[in-house]
């Protein structure tokens, strides 16, 4: 190409940048860019500096990163916040990673979307230290490039390579493959094929366990079929195929669909879970149940997601548990918003954290609140506002959609309705047909009818019934309602009376004395967030839902939100948005979910999620031998301790998707006892980069690709306002071996992994015509470049939502900017056929930018957020007051409730405070840092080679230690505070002391990230040939094994039993000098 | 009150400033930084910028950020300051230097010219702000394992990232096997090459608080001169009359 040496944005455009583009100056831009040529001759005089070297300004023209045909634009997963990246690159090498300014991750607002891409390549937004040493990810020497299998015993650490198609056959195939005897192949596992027979089966499984249908009438009528079940007399436990898990950390959608395609429905297993109750399982949850609809008779419906502030707008921000400039989705793009802020007077923030982090100490207020007691603040706030009136009382009082719009509220909320009482004690929901009154018939959307039976509010002295979703008919009810339905016997409250109760049941001092914070702060945050209208937020993050009352921990701070009705206003919360991907919505391109010989996963999983206890045929009194969970799913501290129990059944194969939940669950060390036993899981195979904490357990290690070598749709997340859908593509030429799955050559990865699996095992829905006639699944752009088509085409099934095409300029930088990318990865004409010549341009567009994002401006409208949640917000679950728990029997509390912790499973509060441990052990995130796989990164160790165990002065002085002492790390549950990693593998729980004067007394804390045995820390045997670890790898000191054990479940940590999370915050430990 | 939406976020605006300062004479340019501590949230993305920016080696940091814990429990508070070169106009460092290979440019950067540098570290002595390090040719990747075919390995990984070195003041430097920058003072220089092609430095486009403002002290119409005139202005070590052009914000 010619040399454009100065390529700096000129006035006008950079100008145009800063407001939002109009069609007609879309047009000037595309007409002043219709060429490079064009492009060139367009620029307006371009001062001295194009005119040569200057002597006065004597800089060189090396630099090359500033040329669009340089930059390719993808998604960071340094961390899951998941920021737009700039990828500059040099001679075919990442040579440096920046903010995508199209993102509004590193730019507030970030640039317009049709700002064109040659003028975007000098701008870049803001990513955080970790999102910059990614290119140390990427390039790592550790990472592997063939398939491994384990040479020795599991654990060894003793590997041999072996080819990947060998790999593939033995694990689909089974045989005596370690020399310890026969082991099952995926054949073997995957033996329900037919979906036909698997539909029948799981309908009569399920009238079984409903009892409707008798045993032995199950066994006759199914005889032919049964050796396709787990065990014939539990029908309800599904088939064989059930024996084969998924498990996984970080997976994003692409990755999700593809494979939940293989391992659900072409394989029909119903275990495929995530890691979510490690990271903030009892927020997702939560937020779930409470975004329950009640649709055809039933709260169902919720979505898996939580709300945050929309931090760019909001005027008090109340932070607890919530680590925002380090962590919490994420420092880029919420940390602009805060000091912007907090500079210019729009926003006063306040943390509650036991430990002064970077934001409290910007903050307001700091409330160093005792781990155990973070539900006590939220619980004296809701207190003193209730007491004092400081409610939306005009929005609490709508208790359906009309009267919602009737008040210009987006949502509404439960708490004029009534609520039965039995016992005194708050049961279901007050409905028309307790008054007396008839139901309704009404069609059900899919065929047949439901029965309508109102709902109640009390108004003026009557008891008003009402439907929650109408539009029509406005039902307003008073808050505070404690009554009885005359003649009927039945006493009645308000769900805001409830709430009252419950809030008043302590006074503000006692709740004070709980939380272990003055009472005059509580005041002054109560004061401060009834001040603002709808633009305050309670933010809470982990702090709040990693506990053993994680589920109503957050539902306190939800309800305090809703006081105020602040959902979907600007400044209020917020949720995410994103552009459909999977084609299941009408007009788009490409219908990704189509799937031939579609299997539907049934059975209760290894996990029991979405299961009731007693509704099953494995009932047999309580409490059951683990616990179940009918509100939550996903939970990653459950999947390979109920393995190791074989409860309710064993899983013969186990596939471990880029995740160490060894190393990031809380007493992930009990974990290794039963990886070790291969008669427990007797096949495991991996994906990942390296050797690492859990991978070191597989059977089997598969090398992944980076996420600078790949595909990955990131989503969103709730703070971030505008409707978005950002992915990761290939940005650098793959670095592991190529191998050839459905005749196609391929870099080992993911998808040849997933791709294999499928051709081997002749799975429904993969290779050829996959999608339907002529659209194939044999590569990975198959699936992943049209998603990208059905998010160019926008979520109208008109089209008008449609990216404008690429013009002829975008799609030589397009080409040129790919030009070190294999075959193997890119291929113009093939990339090009994948979605037709039609969409192209427009996906050329999309791929351009790194995704597709809405303008910063468009994400609001008339003081609201543009994309709403619009629902009810529920604050009280029927569902909890008409299910048992598992362990106790008795129904889960349906409201808001503070229940002392920490208890274990079986709700018995713990005594390790008494029995002198005496420091309460609190982790926490460094920026540098995330979780298991970081520590390849050595630029980050500038900053942060090692950590601490943080300590406040006071606990320092008790126990005689000072700054930089060593001490080892013990709990009620591991004495010799080790990690024992198996084969006579001991490592101490030794760190150093760090004393920190913003660290309450009484807690230690430490930062996930450091401590590592694997990853490249220890030396590993890979054909005969020692692999040294780096000691720079191993710094510093990893405490989870110190975190507690749960007494009824012996391998796992302690739990919330009802949102799921893996508690991280409440272990008592003691520090012993070494 | 009602708000309206930011229009414009301050990178862009900096940038803005940045071009029309490139299209005056240069020898009118003054660049200069302020950083505003208050707006700091000690994340270390500018440190990391400028590492990754230039390719910095083992022990070179050309940005540090000063973490700093101050007060009793309960009245905590951290203090982040971030300190590149603060580019004196009355440089301690360049009055040392036996060969003259650093010095002032025109615009107000100090510079070291790696081609005449012989490495003897009395600039490293004589700055008063520690902001000077030397390149004694380390590599990250120098200790880790190379096992062909089977891991990517130690030389793979020098390829990737340490091998070709960063054009710092628009040059290409030898690769990173012997010669300069290796065994010279480094430090920061603004980010010269990225001012040439309109491109603000790695530490400022880094900053997720954009507490780094940068432009030409000169222009009237910029984001710094703006700052430069705010009531919490201070330098470090004033007393000493070095005149940096890294002022702080309180």
């Amino acid at each position: 190409m010619s040399k454009p040496e100065f390529l700096a944005p000129d006035n006008d455009l950079l100008e145009m940048m800063h407001k939002p583009l109009d069609r007609r100056d879309f047009l000037k831009c595309s007409a002043l860019l219709g060429g490079s040529v064009a492009a060139l001759g367009c620029l307006p005089r371009l001062g001295w500096a194009a005119e040569g070297r200057s002597p006065v300004f004597d800089v060189g023209d090396a630099y090359v990163h500033h040329r669009p045909e340089n930059q390719i634009y993808s998604v960071c997963q340094q961390c899951n916040t998941n920021c737009g990246i700039k990828v500059k690159l040099v001679d075919g090498l990442v040579a440096k990673i920046d903010g995508n300014p199209y993102s509004p991750w590193t730019m507030t607002p970030q640039l317009p979307y049709t700002t064109p891409i040659a003028q975007a390549a000098t701008v870049e937004g803001a990513i955080c230290p970790k999102g910059q040493a990614g290119i140390q990810t990427l390039y790592d020497p550790y990472r592997l490039v063939k398939v491994l299998k384990r040479a020795g015993k599991r654990g060894e650490n003793k590997w041999q390579t072996i080819s990947f198609e060998q790999a593939i056959t033995e694990i689909v195939e089974g045989g005596d493959l370690f020399g310890e005897g026969h082991v099952e192949g995926l054949k073997d596992i995957i033996v329900l094929r037919d979906p036909k027979i698997a539909a029948e089966l799981a309908a009569d499984a399920e009238l079984v366990a409903a009892k409707k249908m008798d045993l032995a009438a199950f066994k006759q009528k199914h005889r032919d079929n049964l050796k396709y079940l787990i065990d014939p007399d539990h029908p309800d436990l599904g088939p064989k195929n059930n024996q084969f898990c998924l498990q996984w950390g970080r997976l994003k959608s692409g990755r999700s669909e593809l494979l939940k395609r293989l391992v659900g429905s072409a394989m029909g297993s119903v275990n495929t879970h995530g890691h979510t109750t490690v990271c903030q399982g009892s927020l997702y949850f939560t937020c779930k149940a409470m975004s329950d609809q009640f649709v055809e008779g039933k709260f169902t419906g919720g979505s898996k997601f939580y709300w945050q502030a929309d931090t760019g707008n909001a005027e008090f921000i109340l932070f607890v548990g919530a680590n925002l400039y380090e962590g919490n989705y994420g420092p880029p793009l919420r940390s602009v918003k805060i000091t912007n802020g907090l500079i210019d007077g729009r926003l006063k923030i306040a943390v509650v954290d036991p430990r002064c982090n970077k934001a409290a100490s910007r903050a307001w207020k700091w409330l160093p609140v005792r781990p155990q007691g973070v539900a006590a603040v939220g619980l004296g706030m809701m207190n003193w506002i209730i007491e004092n009136q400081r409610y939306d009382a005009r929005y609490l009082a709508n208790a359906n959609k009309a009267a919602a719009m009737a008040d210009n509220e987006p949502t509404w909320t439960q708490t004029a309705w009534l609520v039965k009482l039995k016992d005194g004690q708050p049961t279901t929901f007050l409905r028309g047909s307790d008054l007396g009154l008839p139901t309704q018939k009404r069609p059900k959307k899919d065929g047949g009818e439901w029965d309508f039976d109102p709902f109640v509010v009390f108004k003026d002295g009557k008891f008003v019934p009402f439907d929650p979703n109408s539009e029509t008919e406005p039902a307003e009810g008073e808050l505070l309602v404690d009554t009885e339905v005359p003649g009927k016997g039945i006493k009645v409250k308000s769900v805001f009376q409830i709430l009252k109760d419950t809030v008043t049941a302590r006074k503000l001092s006692e709740w004070a004395e709980l939380a272990g914070v003055r009472t005059i702060d509580l005041e002054d945050l109560a004061r401060e967030f009834t001040s603002h209208g709808k633009k305050a937020v309670a933010d809470v993050h982990r702090g709040v839902s990693q506990n053993t009352s994680g589920f109503y921990n957050v539902l306190i701070y939800m309800t305090l939100n809703t006081l105020i009705g602040n959902h979907d206003w600007m400044g209020g919360l917020a949720k995410a948005t994103t552009y459909n991907l999977d084609g299941s919505m009408e007009g788009k391109p490409f219908d990704l979910t189509k799937q031939k010989g579609k299997l539907k996963p049934w059975g209760i999983s290894i996990i029991r999620h979405e299961a009731v206890y007693d509704k099953t045929t494995l009932f047999n009194g309580f409490p059951a031998k683990r616990v179940w969970y009918p509100f939550a799913s996903d939970i990653y501290q459950e999947i390979i301790p109920s393995a190791g129990d074989m409860y309710p059944y064993q899983i013969k194969a186990l596939f471990l998707y880029m995740g160490s939940p060894v190393y990031a669950l809380p007493a992930g060390h009990k974990h290794v006892e039963i990886l070790l036993d291969p008669k427990k899981i007797p096949l495991i195979f991996a994906s990942d980069i390296v050797i690492g904490e859990t991978s070191m357990y597989a059977d089997y290690i598969f090398p992944d690709l980076t996420y600078l070598e790949r595909w990955e749709f990131s989503g969103s997340h709730p703070s971030v306002t505008p409707k978005v859908a950002p992915f990761r593509q290939p940005v650098s030429a793959p670095l592991t071996d190529t191998v050839t799955v459905f005749g196609e050559k391929m870099p080992l990865s993911l998808e040849a992994l997933v791709l294999g699996l499928a051709e081997k095992l002749q799975l429904p829905g993969f290779g050829e015509d996959a999608f339907g006639p002529g659209l194939h699944l044999k590569r990975e752009e198959d699936m992943y470049l049209r998603m990208v088509a059905n998010i160019a085409f926008g979520d109208k099934p008109d089209g008008s939502e449609m990216v404008p095409a690429a013009d002829a300029e975008e799609m030589r930088i397009f080409r040129e900017a790919r030009r070190h990318l294999p075959p193997t990865v890119y291929d113009y004409d093939r990339w090009q056929k994948a979605v037709g010549p039609e969409l192209w341009p427009r996906v050329v567009y999309v791929l351009n930018r790194g995704g597709r994002f809405q303008d910063y401006q468009k994400a609001y409208k008339d003081r609201q957020l543009a994309n709403k949640y619009g629902k009810m917000v529920g604050i009280y679950f029927d569902k909890l007051a008409t299910t048992k728990n598992s362990m106790t029997g008795k129904p889960y509390v349906p409201h808001v409730a503070y229940i002392e912790g920490p208890h274990d499973c079986l709700g018995r509060k713990l005594t390790d405070e008494a029995e002198g441990y005496d420091l309460t052990l609190i982790t926490y995130r460094h920026i540098v840092h995330t979780k298991s796989r970081t520590p390849g990164n050595y630029w980050l160790q500038a900053v942060y080679p090692e950590n601490f165990i943080d300590i406040s002065p006071v606990d320092a002085r008790r126990l005689g230690l000072r700054s930089g002492d060593r001490v080892k790390v013990v709990s009620p549950t591991n004495q010799d505070g080790v990690w024992d990693l198996g084969h006579g593998w001991k490592k101490p729980m030794i760190g150093r002391v760090k004393i920190h004067e913003g660290i309450r007394p009484g807690v230690i804390g430490f930062t996930l990230g450091h401590g590592h045995w694997a990853y490249g820390a220890e030396p590993v045997l890979i054909d005969g040939v020692r692999v040294k670890g780096d000691r720079r790898r191993a710094t510093g000191i990893h405490a989870n094994a110190a975190m507690r054990v749960d007494p009824v479940l012996k391998n796992t940590g302690l739990v919330d039993p009802v949102g799921g999370s893996a508690v991280f915050y409440q272990s008592q430990v003691k520090l012993v000098k070494v | 009150m009602t708000r309206v939406l930011p229009l414009e976020d301050a990178l862009l605006r900096m940038q803005r400033d940045l071009k029309r300062a490139l299209a005056k004479d240069p020898r009118q340019i003054r660049w200069g930084m302020v950083i505003d501590l208050s707006r700091c949230i000690g994340c270390h993305a500018c440190t990391l910028g400028c590492v990754a920016e230039n390719k910095l080696p083992p022990g070179v940091v050309y940005r540090v950020v000063v973490e700093e814990e101050m007060g009793h429990y309960p009245m905590v508070r951290w203090r982040f300051v971030p300190r590149p070169c603060l580019h004196c106009q009355n440089p301690p460092c360049t009055k040392v230097c036996p060969v003259h290979a650093t010095y002032s440019d025109e615009q107000g950067v100090v510079r070291v010219d790696y081609n005449k540098c012989i490495g003897c570290r009395y600039c490293l002595v004589a700055c008063p702000y520690a902001a000077r390090t030397s390149d004694f040719g380390e590599r990250y990747t120098n200790d880790t394992p190379e096992l062909p075919g089977k891991l990517f390995g130690r030389r793979a990984a020098f390829a990737g990232y340490e091998q070709r070195l960063s054009a710092e003041y628009g040059r290409r430097w030898p690769d990173r096997n012997g010669g300069s920058p290796f065994g010279n003072a480094r430090k920061c220089h603004f980010c010269l090459h990225r001012l040439k092609v309109g491109m603000l430095p790695a530490c400022v486009t880094s900053c997720i608080g954009r507490a780094t403002i940068f432009g030409d002290r000169t222009d009237p119409e910029s984001l710094i001169f703006e700052a430069l005139g705010s009531p919490r202005l201070f330098r470090l070590k004033e007393e000493l009359g070095t005149q940096p052009a890294v002022y702080y914000l309180k």
